[in-house]
């Protein structure tokens, strides 16, 4: 490694390269210690780190803010981690064309921050966004509630720049709103958990921040009823940016990521309402204040039809909270030791009797369980607890009997060891390993971490 | 292969009424809306089924024929036209919408539907298919797909490929993948991503799952008309900037006027030099709040007068005339040239102004119909096709927008792709490691350019050599990093 290492340490000086990651536990993925860390300062010099380990054969694994490094297996053989968070800079920002162009180690707080001042935001609600990084957002396509109304990182990157596997540089897309000049390879790298290539700047298309907002929570006795809502929603030609189904203790809205005071909310109508637990539909409206309050005053009658047991409005700062809590549910670097993360996926109106076959599961195995499901998008994320492994295991191989494409984000190294974690349906395999041997050959990237 | 035994073989898969090799009849298949450039294809089918598209390119691969998907013929920059012979697969008899699953916000439909027809077909369900191109009434939505296409209600609702949740794609050796049915999170790469925009190129499409739209509660439609194009396009601009979200903003200029002014009765005055349509729509509540505001940057950016469109009706006629503006121009010139480009929006009245300086330096009239809210240009270059001189400074025009448009940091298309039309400009937006990752994809579907050959990528540069250019990386990291 003596070569190597001075090598690297030639490109991008003494001061961000960890030769004994050994100590400092924090870069070990899933328990594999890195042969070193290293921090480029920029995207020059993480291409010439990528380059120098591909011709040393040694492989590289991606690290933004590490929040999302339990997703996938461990990394395979010798690797070397490659911090992104020294590329933190705007490259381009012209508040007026609504695009930003920015490094992919920047964090989504600061992207926020610099958006603010503008009245603009990236609506993706990510998960503690003071430590995830635009790159590890999009190698995840982690999604966030309000994908309803605004996608998700799919939609709304418009331009991309990478470093391949051999240290090559390229770029795709650009800085405008609708381009389709070559390929989009943007929606390659979205979601491939970077696999196929390291993102090193992401060009988005902004969004206006919205004039009013608010959020309607409506408790149920049951999950069914809760979806009855969900359903006269979709159903109807109301707009709301998200329509959340909540399960399991509500989420309480500590500012986890530090920023701010948390503000408990508080009932404004009706009792049973926010604060206890069971099923929630979380309903959240944005856009000019009228158009608020018609949702406010829709979505409260609608809950009342579909036999609410409660119905809390809350605006402002309890708002904001509130959603921020809701964000950080499916984050996997917050699950405790004796929890499993799931993300289930499937057509939206199968989502609840999904959620229903998860709900009596978790029951019958003795299991506590979170659910916060995205209930008209098909996408749920479930926190199974539980201190009996052999319970955990039963419960997610009896829910992938039912429901194939489900995901074991986080949980027990040894029950990952053992699982299809990804699920057992991988669409076009053989089509999925032909991009990435084109683009990747030696598997040099996050090998063995993905579906291939 | 002898031309007439790959005749037969083909009436065997498709049947005797799916094969046209007359002669006559082919001639109608040599180009698409692209007038620019031709070629003629050796024969084309028109398959009724997935089976029958699978037959005929495992045919085609057999004999190494290049396969060449067409819709409705009407793009823009020659990506349906065979440009090295071969077979033509027409999606024509591939028109039929299978499914209508509101519940999942869906439609199952084969390539061939036309893109108006599926929203007619949605609207008794209270939905639409949100991207409509200008074309609308004759494109098909597997040429929506393929282009990644654009339309005046992507502002709002976005382009094709934030509206397609799967496609069924016949693959070079004949086999038949599903991309995706809708749900959010399947595992894998997005392949479904990565087709739309593709240009046929990698694969032919036999079906999709289109995601649909609830039709709004309200839609408001207001016609602003200006002395000039530099008003209409600040105000544009000054819209975006300040946050409002119409689901359309549309400029046509003078000459367009004059072109759908009689025939689509608008009474237009003279002196309007601009006409902007917005279009607000979502829940009647706070509509005509956000239309004030809309209106109020107009009139502080002179507009002459705003006229709102108040009926179904009313509102009809003026997208009428906005979309079939290009079919008017034919009242001006006996033949146009349409460019497709896009600025970052602030841009967008600066270079109207070149759009000006480069018809006078050209004497070429130019008319302007465009998706001014998202920045995307259409200066109509217009000239006579059997004038030499005429027809090479309209060349020389569209190239020179190109230029302005990349230099004020825009790009080469934004809706019409690239096809053979701007094949030959890709290098001046990317640097042969881009082209060369956009190759190495390619090549994962289709590694003997059985498709669409000849587009998309600079002539000379095929797919083959650019991804081995690439392959040859372990040199490059070698020597980079010594």
């Amino acid at each position: 490694m003596k070569p190597l290492l001075s090598q690297i340490t030639s490109i991008v000086g003494e001061s961000y390269v960890i030769e004994s990651p050994a100590d400092y536990p924090a870069y070990a993925v899933q328990g594999r210690t890195p042969a070193l860390v290293v921090a480029p300062g920029s995207a020059e010099e993480l291409a010439h780190v990528v380059a120098t380990a591909y011709a040393a054969g040694v492989a590289v694994v991606p690290r933004g803010g590490g929040t999302m490094q339990p997703w996938g297996h461990p990394p395979v053989g010798d690797f070397l981690v490659v911090q992104t968070t020294r590329l933190n800079r705007v490259r381009t920002y012209e508040p007026d064309d609504l695009t930003i162009s920015v490094e992919a180690g920047m964090t989504m707080e600061y992207l926020d921050e610099t958006l603010a001042p503008n009245g603009q935001m990236l609506p993706l609600d990510v998960p503690i966004p003071a430590r995830s990084t635009i790159g590890g957002i999009l190698a995840t396509a982690m999604d966030g509630p309000r994908r309803l109304g605004y996608g998700t990182s799919r939609d709304l990157l418009i331009g991309v720049q990478v470093v391949e596997a051999s240290g090559r540089t390229s770029k795709a897309g650009g800085m405008v709103v609708k381009n389709v000049s070559g390929f989009d390879m943007m929606k390659l790298y979205t979601g491939s958990l970077g696999s196929l290539a390291i993102i090193v700047s992401a060009n988005f298309k902004l969004i206006p921040r919205a004039r009013a907002a608010a959020t309607i929570a409506c408790a149920f006795g049951s999950q069914a009823a809760a979806f009855a809502l969900a359903r006269a929603i979709h159903e109807s030609q109301l707009v709301p940016v998200a329509v959340e189904y909540l399960f399991g203790p509500h989420p309480q809205p500590l500012s986890l990521s530090g920023r701010g005071e948390s503000t408990p909310p508080s009932p404004a109508r009706g009792e049973g309402g926010w604060g206890g637990e069971g099923s929630l539909l979380v309903v959240r409206a944005e856009g000019l204040p009228a158009a608020v309050e018609r949702h406010v005053r829709d979505v409260s009658a609608m809950a009342e039809r579909a036999g609410a047991s409660g119905v809390t409005v809350m605006r402002d700062a309890a708002h904001e909270s509130v959603w921020e809590a809701i964000n950080n549910l499916p984050q996997s670097a917050l699950v405790d030791g004796d929890e499993l993360l799931l993300r289930l996926s499937c057509l939206p109106a199968s989502l609840e009797r999904a959620l229903a076959d998860a709900e009596s599961l978790a029951a019958r195995h003795g299991l506590g369980m979170r659910v916060a499901a995205r209930a008209l998008s098909g996408l749920a994320y479930l926190r199974v607890r539980g201190d009996d492994a052999g319970a955990q295991r039963q419960f997610h191989a009896d829910l992938l009997g039912r429901w194939t494409q489900l995901a074991l984000l986080a949980g027990p190294p040894a029950l990952k060891a053992e699982v299809p974690i990804w699920g057992t349906e991988i669409p076009n395999l053989s089509l999925v390993r032909r991009i990435k041997q084109e683009f990747d050959p030696e598997n040099r990237l996050n090998p063995g971490r993905y579906v291939v | 292969m002898e031309r007439t035994q790959l005749i037969e073989e083909l009436r065997r898969i498709v049947g005797p009424r799916g094969v046209v090799d007359d002669p006559h009849a082919l001639m109608t298949y040599d180009a698409d809306g692209c007038v620019m450039d031709t070629g003629d294809p050796q024969v084309v089918v028109l398959p009724t089924s997935t089976a029958q598209v699978s037959g005929v390119v495992q045919l085609a691969a057999r004999y190494g024929i290049p396969v060449v998907p067409r819709g409705a013929g009407t793009g823009l920059s020659g990506g349906a036209t065979a440009m090295f012979g071969g077979i033509v697969i027409s999606t024509a008899r591939m028109d039929k919408v299978l499914e209508v699953d509101t519940r999942n916000g869906r439609v199952l439909c084969q390539p061939g539907v036309i893109n108006y027809e599926l929203s007619q077909q949605l609207k008794p369900y209270g939905y639409q298919f949100a991207p409509d191109p200008s074309s609308q009434k004759a494109c098909t939505v597997g040429g929506n797909i393929a282009n990644n296409s654009g339309g005046p209600h992507c502002l709002k609702y976005g382009i094709t490929a934030s509206h397609v949740y799967g496609v069924e794609m016949v693959l070079a050796d004949g086999s038949v993948i599903w991309s995706g049915d809708g749900s959010p999170a399947a595992p894998g790469y997005d392949l479904t991503g990565v087709i739309t925009g593709s240009e046929g190129t990698i694969g032919l499409m036999t079906a999709a799952w289109l995601k649909i739209t609830r039709l709004p509660e309200a839609v408001r439609v207001v016609l602003a008309l200006f002395p000039d194009i530099a008003g209409a396009s600040s105000a544009v601009s000054q819209v975006i900037a300040s946050g409002l979200l119409p689901a359309a903003l549309e400029i046509m200029d003078r000459l367009a006027i004059k072109a759908v002014n009689d025939m689509y009765k608008l009474g237009l005055p003279e002196s309007a030099g601009a006409a902007l349509l917005i279009e607000v729509d979502g829940v009647e509540d706070g509509l005509d709040e956000l239309l004030h505001d809309v209106t109020g940057i107009c009139l502080r950016n002179g507009a002459i007068e705003v006229r709102p469109a108040r009926t179904l009706a009313e509102q009809n006629q003026v997208w009428a005339a906005r979309k079939n503006a290009f079919g008017a121009m034919g009242r001006l010139s006996p033949t146009y040239y349409l460019v497709d480009t896009v600025v970052p929006r602030t841009r967008l009245p600066y270079t109207m102004e070149q759009v000006g300086r480069i018809s006078r330096e050209f004497d070429l009239p130019i008319a302007n119909v465009f998706h001014a809210g998202d920045g995307n240009l259409h200066p109509i270059i217009l000239f006579d096709r059997r004038n030499k001189s005429q027809n090479q400074r309209a060349l020389e025009a569209a190239t020179s927008v190109m230029h302005v448009s990349i230099e004020q940091g825009g790009v080469i298309s934004g809706e019409h792709g690239i096809g053979v039309e701007k094949q030959d400009y890709m290098t001046l937006l990317f640097s042969t490691d881009d082209l060369a990752a956009m190759a190495g994809l390619h090549q994962s579907f289709d590694p003997h350019d059985l498709f669409n050959p000849g587009k998309v990528f600079p002539k000379g540069r095929g797919c083959g050599e650019l991804a081995a250019l690439r392959k040859a990386g372990v040199a490059w990291a070698e020597l980079k990093s010594s």
